[in-house]
């Protein structure tokens, strides 16, 4: 098993909806990647296509060259990926030695495409986050 | 079909990639390639998701090999007519046996699904699932290894042309010395001989990976290639015409007085 486990992947928004069965499924599909202190886990502008979650150790996140956040383990991040792989927002470079679970569009696509229910509650996932910053735009001076 | 094959078996580009195919196609042919398995794309995937009939089937495989091994990605478009994806699926060397296999196999799966190859088979249109074969071999320690050119990849003329340096050939391959420089004639005549300045060598390390280190002062400049082993090395790139056709590109390696094809794939001329 190199999956995030169930409560993990809870925290992510998008999976948040889904059933523990249904978690354990997205579950199935990661992959552990490690990376050395220093190393270029994501880089801004680049092409996308992994969402990863953190096992162990801490990332820094840079947009456009600045430090904005630190990551730690149960932290995730490319998870816009999934979906569109489109591309990188952010660069996050691996603070010391950095285990992360990750899984590709090309392994999570199938999995919505065969389960109907886990892809209808993506659906309704995404709305609520596009809701959500269009809530927080409209109140913003 | 099998997933895991003697490297003399390897015969299926769209499962086990075109380096795996070729190297496998030079062993039918009964040139020097060191011995080694195939893994087909799809049990490379198994085995870095940690899938443990995977892992075992592999492991099977490769044990009698012993070590330590060079593990190269063989991916399945890798090397095709529109795009080359070496520098982009990682080779990893002296790899010290299969129980590091699996973690082994994570890092090159990963190496074609990292943002930088992403983005490199966007550019080329190839937003697919990527497939990564791999080849696993002996690692020979060479005394000196490198490259050569069956044709003149510059000018076009029909000469060899070769360049050597001490260690493992990717102090070479990698443009981390200035290699030694030969031209030789068709016949065997050597038409030039320039001494680069090697500085640095790569080699195995014994608890795995590689390490780069000084060269002797008096070996920095000194030619690594006499006239017995450039013969030796026309004699491989004739060979390597006979089976592949003309204008190949070569990675060589000299170990123990025994010359090693290490790779053979039809010249990239520059601009084209």
């Amino acid at each position: 098993m190199t999956g995030p486990s169930t409560e993990v992947l809870k925290e992510v928004p998008l999976f948040a909806d889904l059933a523990d069965d249904e978690l354990a499924q997205v579950a199935s599909v990661f992959k552990e990647r490690r990376f050395a202190a220093g190393e270029t886990i994501i880089q801004q502008g680049s092409g996308a296509a992994a969402f990863f979650v953190i096992a162990s150790g801490e990332a820094r996140v840079l947009v456009d060259g600045e430090e904005r956040r630190t990551l730690r383990p149960g932290d995730h991040f490319g998870e816009m990926a999934l979906i569109d792989a489109g591309t990188r927002t952010a660069t996050v470079i691996a603070s010391g030695a950095v285990v992360c679970s990750g899984v590709t569009f090309w392994d999570f696509q199938p999995l919505v495409e065969e389960n109907g229910v886990i892809g209808w509650k993506l659906l309704q996932s995404l709305i609520e986050v596009y809701r959500s910053e269009r809530d927080a735009e409209a109140a913003s001076p | 079909m099998s997933e895991v094959v003697a490297l003399l078996e390897a015969r299926d580009v769209a499962l086990f990639g075109s380096k795996a195919v070729g190297l496998g196609q030079a062993l039918r042919d009964g040139l020097p390639v060191p011995p080694g398995v195939a893994l087909a794309g799809p049990i490379v995937e198994a085995v870095a998701g940690r899938d443990e009939d995977a892992i075992r089937a592999v492991d099977e495989s490769v044990r009698p090999l012993g070590g330590p091994l060079a593990v190269r990605s063989s991916a399945v478009d890798e090397d095709g007519a529109d795009a080359s994806f070496a520098g982009q699926h990682l080779t990893l060397l002296n790899v010290p046996g299969a129980d590091d296999l699996p973690s082994a196999l994570n890092e090159i799966w990963w190496s074609a699904n990292s943002d930088s190859a992403i983005t490199y088979r966007q550019r080329l249109g190839l937003f697919t699932r990527p497939s990564v074969g791999v080849v696993v071999q002996v690692l020979v320690a060479p005394e000196c290894a490198g490259v050569m050119f069956t044709q003149n990849p510059v000018t076009g003329e029909d000469e060899r042309v070769i360049e050597a340096s001490w260690g493992l050939g990717e102090a070479v391959v990698a443009g981390r010395v200035i290699p030694d420089h030969f031209r030789v004639a068709r016949d065997g005549e050597v038409l030039e001989r320039v001494a680069g300045h090697k500085s640095i060598t790569c080699r195995s390390l014994p608890e795995g990976g590689t390490v780069e280190e000084d060269v002797a002062p008096e070996l920095v400049e000194r030619l690594c290639l006499d006239d017995e082993m450039l013969r030796g090395l026309g004699g491989l790139a004739e060979r390597c015409e006979q089976i592949y056709g003309p204008a190949r590109d070569i990675e060589w390696a000299m170990a123990g007085g025994t010359l090693y094809l290490l790779q053979c794939r039809a010249v990239t001329r520059a601009g084209a």
